[in-house]
């Protein structure tokens, strides 16, 4: 049972349940994240310091060149991974990695998705539907 | 997506295992993106820098590299642009790890494919490159944005394993750049002044990268001084993907799709914001940092061809870099030896410098360099590089290569 069903564009990858990890700011793999300790480097970005590792990113859209398409498959394999994807506007090098590292990923929502969804809620992505679904609230939406 | 007889055929394995999980990963992206069909292509470019790669990407490489010929057989001609690492340089930069070693393994991976490594920036036309119009499927940022807006190329950025799909199937889903309609300015800019330098380049391609901040914009752009270089381009060009994810522009009146503004936009009337040299000063000043101790100043992305290394051994020439800074000019290897042949590499050396060569310094683990030695202050004519190390942890600095060799000879940022 969800409290509420958003629409994307049909995503990539299998479904995945997990805790969200949300801003108002952009990704990518090479120029935010440190991928040895599993946390947001970058001074600059709204989520430094926060622990992304087995959460599922909501973040606005896809920055930078095409390191991401490598770097996500190793992410996975060392086990410093997120655990899915979510982006207001994605881009060649987020789809062509994470479909490489099978990363659940959805974009091109009704609505937008960093402000739809919460650092904490709990969420399911159903890629192959174009559906995410928020399960249960850390906070009431105001 | 639609399938003609010869990709539904990879699909059912009847053309190798390699071009099987090929055509289903590019199946996966050209749904994403609602791509019809594939185009066809000739010319691949695989990017390679090991540690984007990572452990993973090579042994995915070498796994199919052990598939017997029959089953890898390729469709494409690829070049790889491995720039590889500089032993000498290396062991300094980073000891304890032998980048050698680990780049050794790319280039023999990739070249059991049938992939041929060089040593240069493949947008530097040193390898065969695309015609106008054609499309292709490049890998690396700056190469997929130089051939859509200054060669005319169509292009999307096909990404590490992208590109290696590519070379199986000899094509990639056609979206984004392969249309006409998504070719056309969406953006309209001005420069109301005269970049002075390539730093001032590629300050406006940050500004406008992170105005637009969309792969899917194109932004096109009046000038009101002289025309630019190519180096100038590439300078914007890479600062607009670094800072924007932009994959194409215009400059009306120089690129090749916009002899003027009508058919730079399609036809479209676009709204024009003007970019002056207010925006650029205040982006100086974002970063900071003079006055400060400087610890390393690297000259690379896009490494430096032999006219800025002629300027670089004139401003260095009768001076001496300070004893705690580094200096670190990054050259295409055969760029390197040309350098050697003509005694500028001497030059440069004889005032304390380092002339590197291989891949750039931003994609050579400069997280782990920074660690090594302990850096905190960078300096970089790279307004790129500097997006990229704030997030490896490097307070940067971007300045002309002028300031940049000063700084270095006087240990510290001047302004």
């Amino acid at each position: 049972m969800s409290l509420l069903e958003i629409k994307g564009h049909l995503g990539i990858g299998p479904i995945a349940r997990g805790i969200a990890l949300a801003a108002s700011d952009d990704f990518s793999t090479r120029y935010d994240l440190d991928r040895d300790s599993g946390i947001f480097s970058r001074p600059s970005h709204k989520l430094y310091g926060e622990e992304f590792v087995g959460r599922i990113l909501v973040l606005n859209a896809a920055k930078g060149g095409v390191a991401s398409a490598w770097m996500l498959r190793e992410m996975v394999e060392k086990e410093k991974a997120p655990l899915g994807l979510l982006l207001n506007d994605g881009n060649p090098v987020m789809a062509q990695g994470a479909a490489f590292a099978q990363i659940p990923f959805m974009d091109r929502f009704d609505v937008d998705i960093t402000s739809a969804i919460s650092t904490g809620d709990e969420i399911e992505i159903v890629p192959a539907r174009g559906i995410v679904k928020i399960l249960s609230r850390v906070k009431a939406k105001g | 997506m639609k399938l003609d007889d010869i990709e539904k055929a990879m699909l059912d394995g009847k053309h190798g295992k390699a071009a099987a999980w090929a055509i289903e990963f590019q199946k996966d992206v050209g749904t994403f993106f609602d791509a019809e069909d594939f185009v066809p292509i000739r010319l691949v470019h695989v990017s390679t820098d090991r540690e984007t790669m990572g452990d993973s990407g090579i042994a995915f490489i070498e796994e199919l590299g052990n598939l017997r010929p029959s089953e890898r057989y390729p469709r494409a001609y690829a070049t790889a642009d491995f720039r590889g690492f500089d032993k000498e340089n290396f062991s300094f930069l980073l000891p304890g790890r032998n980048l050698e070693v680990e780049g050794t393994q790319a280039v023999e991976a990739l070249g059991k494919l049938g992939v041929v490594t060089n040593h240069a920036y493949v947008n530097d036309h040193s390898v065969t490159a695309p015609g106008f119009g054609e499309a292709c499927g490049y890998s690396g940022t700056p190469s997929v944005i130089y051939m859509n807006s200054i060669v005319g190329a169509r292009c999307n950025f096909e990404a590490g394993p992208s590109s290696l799909a590519a070379f199986f199937t000899g094509r990639v889903p056609r979206y984004g750049f392969h249309l006409d309609s998504k070719r056309f300015a969406t953006h309209g800019f001005k420069l109301d002044f005269s970049p002075a330098n390539i730093v001032d380049w590629g300050v406006v391609g940050a500004l406008i990268g992170r105005e637009l901040n969309s792969y899917w914009c194109v932004p096109a752009l009046e000038l009101t001084g002289p025309l630019p270089s190519v180096l100038e381009l590439n300078h914007m060009a890479l600062a607009m993907a670094s800072y924007g994810s932009i994959a194409m522009f215009h400059v009306v009146n120089v690129t090749p799709e916009a002899p003027n503004w009508e058919t730079a936009a399609g036809g479209k009337k676009l709204d024009v914001k003007t970019i002056n040299s207010n925006h650029v000063k205040t982006f100086y000043q974002e970063w900071g940092g003079i006055g400060e101790d400087l610890d390393v100043v690297a000259l690379s992305t896009p490494q430096l061809t032999v006219t800025e290394i002629i300027e670089v051994a004139a401003l260095l020439e009768g001076k001496r870099v300070h004893d705690r800074t580094t200096l670190l000019i990054y050259a295409p290897k055969e760029i390197k030896q040309a350098c050697a042949r003509i005694g500028l590499t001497q030059m440069i050396e004889k005032a304390g410098a380092r002339m590197v060569h291989g891949h750039d310094f931003f994609a050579t683990f400069a997280k782990e360099i920074r660690l090594a030695h302990k850096w905190d202050r960078l300096m970089t004519h790279s307004v790129k590089m500097v997006n990229i190390c704030e997030g490896y942890g490097y307070r940067p600095t971007p300045a002309s290569i002028q300031r940049c060799i000063q700084s270095a000879v006087e240990g510290k940022v001047i302004g």
